[in-house]
């Protein structure tokens, strides 16, 4: 469809414990696409979580190298690592991580100001995204312990926006949070694909995966199988549920 | 019981670095506290030990021979306050010099007597190592005061030359003994010699004697012995005050004394630091623990654990830091007491018996773990607001209210800097602890700096507030010389940058009003002089006008425009008050007046001193040698000369020159001029080469009187310094690893979201700034404020703000310093571990 904002070479993650060696990613060659809503699917402890990491930059694989765009990111120190996040990566956690001691607003500018210097233009942005995420004025003085799970999601989502990030990365964003939460997150994140940005996002819920053009399926470390849709809303919804549904059969899900 | 003892040494096992640095923290407040109080007893043996080993007079006038009259021994005896009066004779000099072991002049006071009138007013106990037949070999022998010994690090048997005026006379030191009065080298010292050189030296140096009284250990004080000041003038009617100096039991006591206090009031004070330091940490701890541990605490209360045991864990827990501390620094400090107690015998330059009280160190060693106990106990307290419930939820459900600190939305300039404010503010309560240590901390620093520069620095700031000219050399005339033809002569030669007539320091006149003596300061015309400044007021200009020092205008309530009536061997007159200045020295006695002013007062008075201002690069210490020669001969320097002369002709002169002498010292001769016919020649000469009494080398006297006080402070501010910053580093230290692990998840997200390690190492070191910044503010102005304490013992202290600033500075950078460094280990916070905890 289009190029590539990043792409894995013989991508290899190995974590030792007790003297224990585990792989749990192994040569993976992988290609995310520009424009794509990506899904990575796979059973529990299959590698989901890791891999996201190691493609945003979270963690250093272990061999293999990671590539946005041309810039390989695998020798990156830890610094240099974060300053790559921050200008290129959006993350939205399952368990959230707001910062318990700021207010909403401040959560969402912690992020802004990580990249990027103050302006009214910049306020401005954040207080429309969290007006169109729901989050209303009065609740921006408020700190993360007063507002509901599906709430902090979405302070979460626009702090993770704030700076138009070239990849949206999302580990299991829904969850933590019950159904109706879970779909006016899912909401935001399609209406997010919608205007073009690219996500990637780790799930085990079918109908989570739903909302993806993209799904890999993960399986013990390594891509057994991808399936293609057409962006969410364009297709018949039944027939992309079976489509899917039929795919994840095959995987043995 | 034993359960808790558990919980406690796991959770000592646990952070064993920070147990470590309390234990080292309270060991060295320990150790000072310990060894101080172990000395105390001690340093109060070392006045009555001079007492038992002197068993004489306790109080003592040195009188000018000229002004001495038999009598007075008889007014002071008659004198009810008075137990026993004794005089003797003995050589005063205040412009002597020694040869230091590199064979380099230096400036010393010096008294001479002989064994005989040493004997009348004290005991001599000869402390030698030398044998009989040793001593008995000994051609010149001289024996000192304990200080030379103990301080200066002479031993019987080795040399030691005296210089007066331009001659040096060789001694070869027979012993040591102690001595109640010129004792110490910052005040000059009593040495006893053979009646011969006596008799030597008795021609070139002031001849004084001595009186020493005895009043029931001191109770006459000060009054009596200006009463017998008085008494001895009505009687004699002659100048007696002039060139006069006493010392009264209790001044010496305080000189013995005064600095071994204050050292051990400074080190009592460390310890104070130290363990308030210690009390802050143990807060910081504290919370942070319990809030580490909530949910095990909630799990010890589910278990039937009483908040009250588990606040006596806490308990347990520091003081068994703290006893681990007291038993290192207790152990330490019996084996710093003797090494201390030699220092504190420095000081004072005399000896003690050295008894280890063992009771008071003890005692401070239960009060630390006393307060320890208590801080520990008042801080854990706070586990009873976590019941077990509220343990579970980590503490929360308490919502926030009220205000917001620092929005990011206003965000100026740097959001690091933002949000080290807003983690400043949000942690206030925390950071008044840090505040509380870094402001003692940093007054202790700026206090000492202040005073270690001041008495390391260079002389011109004691100059800027002494109060009395500071010129290179001073010289006083003989009552021959003519001040004025002196100076112009002076002038004129090529070293000489300037030359000022003025009063030498001998003079003393009275406040009436207050029978205050008061040493003149007097010039022709103020505006010649170069470290004199009205601090207010102007100059003196008119005879009825003075300046007083502030210390005396404060101490006797008097403004500009006050009249003062003066006194001097029963004149009296009115004088206006015109300005003040500001004086560290004589206690503030200074009076300053002009010449005009003065010869009102003494109609025979005539300036008898001159300043000399060098060019810069001339050498005071050679120029004074080539004006003792030119100038400066007396009788001693012809005395024996005439058999030495090699020629015909030198013999000859130096025969006629002793005649000028013998006319000078003994008839009251002014002036005499000869010429002598010798074959065709004719040998010719006057009395132009005897005008000079003494020059002082102002410079050289400050140095060696602050000398010995000098390395004492340097010492001192060394150890306040260091201590400081080890106080500082554990603190920030402790203070930052218990913040990351408070916040370890926070910084998590942070990274996470892309900032560095090095960012937020910097945000969290700059969290401190804010208190840092307060703090040393804060401490500079105590600190500076501090130094103002001393002043009526060591005088105004000027303080150099620039170097000062630069210090605070220094002290800020080496806070941010520690707290990033102490901060480091946000570097092994990984974003990945967290995510998926
Ligand atoms: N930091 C780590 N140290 C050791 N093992 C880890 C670490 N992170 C993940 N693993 C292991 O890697 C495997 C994959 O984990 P993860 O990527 O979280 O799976 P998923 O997200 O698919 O459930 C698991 O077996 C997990 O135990
Ligand atoms: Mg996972």
């Amino acid at each position: 469809m289009s190029s590539s904002v990043l792409h894995t070479e013989k991508l290899c993650k190995t974590f030792s414990s007790g003297g224990l060696q585990q792989h749990v990613i192994k040569n993976l060659d992988l290609e995310i696409r520009k424009g794509d809503f990506t899904i990575i699917m796979g059973a529990s402890g299959s590698g989901k979580s890791t891999l996201l990491y190691a493609l945003s930059g979270m963690d250093k694989p272990t061999l293999g190298k990671v590539f946005f765009g041309d810039e390989d990111i695998s020798g990156y120190t830890n610094d240099q690592l974060a300053v790559f996040r921050r200008k290129h990566c959006g993350f939205v956690f399952q368990s959230i991580y707001l910062l318990e001691n700021m207010s909403v607003f401040d959560n969402v500018m912690t992020g802004a100001l990580a990249v990027q210097k103050n302006s009214p233009e910049l306020v401005k942005k954040a207080e429309t995204l969290l007006k169109k995420v729901g989050m209303g004025e009065d609740s921006w003085k408020k700190y993360p312990n007063q507002l509901s799970g599906g709430e902090c999601q979405r302070v979460g989502i626009v702090r993770a926006v704030i700076n138009d990030p070239q990849i949206l990365f999302a580990d299991e964003p829904t969850g933590s949070l019950n159904s109706a939460s879970s779909r006016d997150v899912l909401d935001i994140f399609t209406e997010l694909h919608s205007k073009g940005q690219s996500i990637v996002m780790v799930t085990h819920d079918t109908r989570t995966a739903l909302r993806g053009n993209r799904v890999i399926f993960l399986s013990d470390g390594a891509v057994v199988g991808e399936h293609e849709m057409p962006p969410y809303g364009t297709d018949d919804a039944r027939a992309r549920r079976d489509g899917l549904q039929a795919f994840l059969d095959q995987m043995g899900w | 019981m034993e359960k808790i003892f558990r919980l406690s040494l796991a959770n000592i096992r646990k952070h064993k670095l920070e147990a470590a640095a309390l234990v080292l923290l309270v060991a060295l407040c320990m150790l000072l506290l310990g060894s101080t109080l172990g000395t105390m007893a001690a340093t109060r043996t070392i006045f009555p030990q001079i007492l038992e080993h002197t068993q004489g007079m306790e109080n003592f006038i040195l009188i000018q021979e000229k002004n001495y009259d038999p009598e007075f021994k008889h007014i002071i005896e008659e004198d009810e306050r008075i137990e026993e009066v004794q005089t003797a004779e003995m050589l005063y000099s205040m412009s002597s010099n020694y040869l230091d072991r590199e064979g380099k002049e230096q400036a010393l006071y010096l008294a001479f007597i002989t064994e005989f009138n040493n004997n009348r007013i004290q005991k001599t106990e000869l402390d030698t190592t030398l044998s009989e037949a040793e001593l008995a070999a000994i051609e010149h022998p001289i024996t000192m005061p304990y200080t030379m010994h103990d301080t200066m690090g002479y031993r019987a048997g080795d040399p030691f030359d005296v210089i007066i005026g331009t001659r040096k006379y060789s001694f070869t030191i027979a012993g040591f003994y102690d001595t109640l009065i010129l004792d110490q080298v910052s005040s000059g010292v009593k040495m006893i010699v053979s009646d011969e050189d006596y008799h030597l030296l008795s021609a070139v140096m002031p001849n004084y004697v001595c009186i020493g009284y005895n009043d029931h250990r001191g109770q006459g004080g000060e009054t009596l012995f200006f009463d017998l000041l008085e008494k001895m003038e009505d009687y004699s009617n002659l100048d007696v005050k002039n060139g006069i100096r006493g010392m009264v039991y209790e001044d010496l006591e305080i000189g013995v004394t005064f600095m071994l206090q204050m050292v051990m009031k400074l080190l009592i004070a460390m310890a104070v630091i130290i363990i308030l330091a210690v009390a802050i940490m143990i807060r910081f701890r504290i919370t942070g623990d319990i809030r580490d541990q909530i949910v095990h605490i909630g799990v010890l209360e589910a278990l039937g654990y009483t908040s009250g045991e588990i606040t006596l864990s806490y308990v347990i827990e520091y003081l068994l830091i703290a006893l681990a501390g007291v038993i290192l620094g207790t152990a330490g400090s019996f084996l710093l007491i003797p090494a201390l107690f030699h220092v504190f015998e420095m000081i004072s330059e005399h000896r003690g018996t050295a008894v280890i009280s063992v009771l008071p160190v003890l005692l401070g060693g239960l009060a630390i773990l006393a307060f320890v106990a208590l801080i520990a106990f008042i801080r854990a307290r706070m586990v009873r607001n976590y019941p077990p419930v509220r343990a579970f939820r980590k503490g929360q459900g308490d919502h926030r209210f009220g205000k917001e600190h620092f929005p990011l939305r206003n965000t100026k300039h740097n959001v690091h800097l933002r949000m080290a404010l807003k983690g400043f503010v949000e942690n206030w309560r925390q950071n008044l602890g840090l505040t509380v240590c870094i402001l003692i901390s940093s007054t202790a620093v700026i206090f000492s700096f202040i005073i270690f520069s001041f008495f390391t620095g260079n002389m011109n700031a004691i100059a800027a507030s002494a109060g009395v000219e500071m010129s290179d050399l001073c010289i006083t005339l003989m009552p021959s010389a003519d001040a004025y033809a002196f100076s112009e002569e002076l002038t004129a030669l090529p070293e000489v940058r300037k030359a000022t007539p003025t009063a030498n320091e001998n003079l003393m006149v009275t406040a009436a009003d207050y029978n205050e003596p008061m040493f003149p300061i007097s010039f022709k015309d103020f505006s010649v002089t170069e470290n004199i400044f009205p601090a207010s007021g102007r100059f003196p200009e008119h005879d009825n006008e003075i300046m007083v020092t502030n210390m005396f205008a404060r101490h006797f309530h008097l403004k500009n425009g006050d009249t003062l009536t003066l006194e001097h061997l029963k004149v009296q007159k009115k004088y206006i008050i015109t300005g003040f200045v500001t004086s560290s020295t004589n206690g503030g006695i200074n009076l300053y007046i002009t010449e005009e002013g003065l010869q009102r007062l003494i109609p025979t008075y005539r300036p008898d001193g001159v300043e000399v201002y060098l060019e810069d690069g001339a050498d005071p210490a050679e120029f004074r040698y080539t004006l003792t020669q030119k100038y400066g001969r007396s009788l001693s320097d012809t005395a024996g000369s005439a058999a030495e002369g090699v020629s015909c002709e030198e013999r000859i002169r130096a025969e006629a020159e002793q005649q000028i002498a013998e006319m000078m010292a003994n008839y009251g001769v002014t002036h005499a001029e000869y010429a002598i016919r010798y074959g065709d020649k004719v040998i010719s000469g006057d009395s132009s080469g005897f005008q000079i009494v003494s020059i002082q080398n102002l410079n050289d006297i400050l140095q060696t009187q602050l000398a010995g006080m000098s390395s004492a402070i340097e010492m001192l501010s060394t150890l306040f310094a260091v201590l400081a910053a080890v106080v500082i580093t554990v603190i920030l230290f402790i203070l930052m690893e218990a913040t990351i692990r408070r916040q370890r998840k926070e910084f998590g997200i942070m990274k996470g979201m892309g900032y560095t390690s090095r960012e937020l190492m910097v945000q969290l070191a700059m969290r401190i700034m804010p208190a840092a910044l307060i703090a040393v503010i804060l401490g500079t102005v105590i600190g500076v404020a501090a130094t103002g304490l001393l002043t009526s013992y060591i005088g105004r202290i000027g303080v150099n703000m620039p170097l000062v600033i630069l210090a605070d500075i220094l002290i800020l950078a080496y806070c941010f310093g520690c707290a990033y460094l102490g901060a480091r280990k946000i570097k092994k916070i990984s974003v990945h571990e967290l995510m998926t905890e």
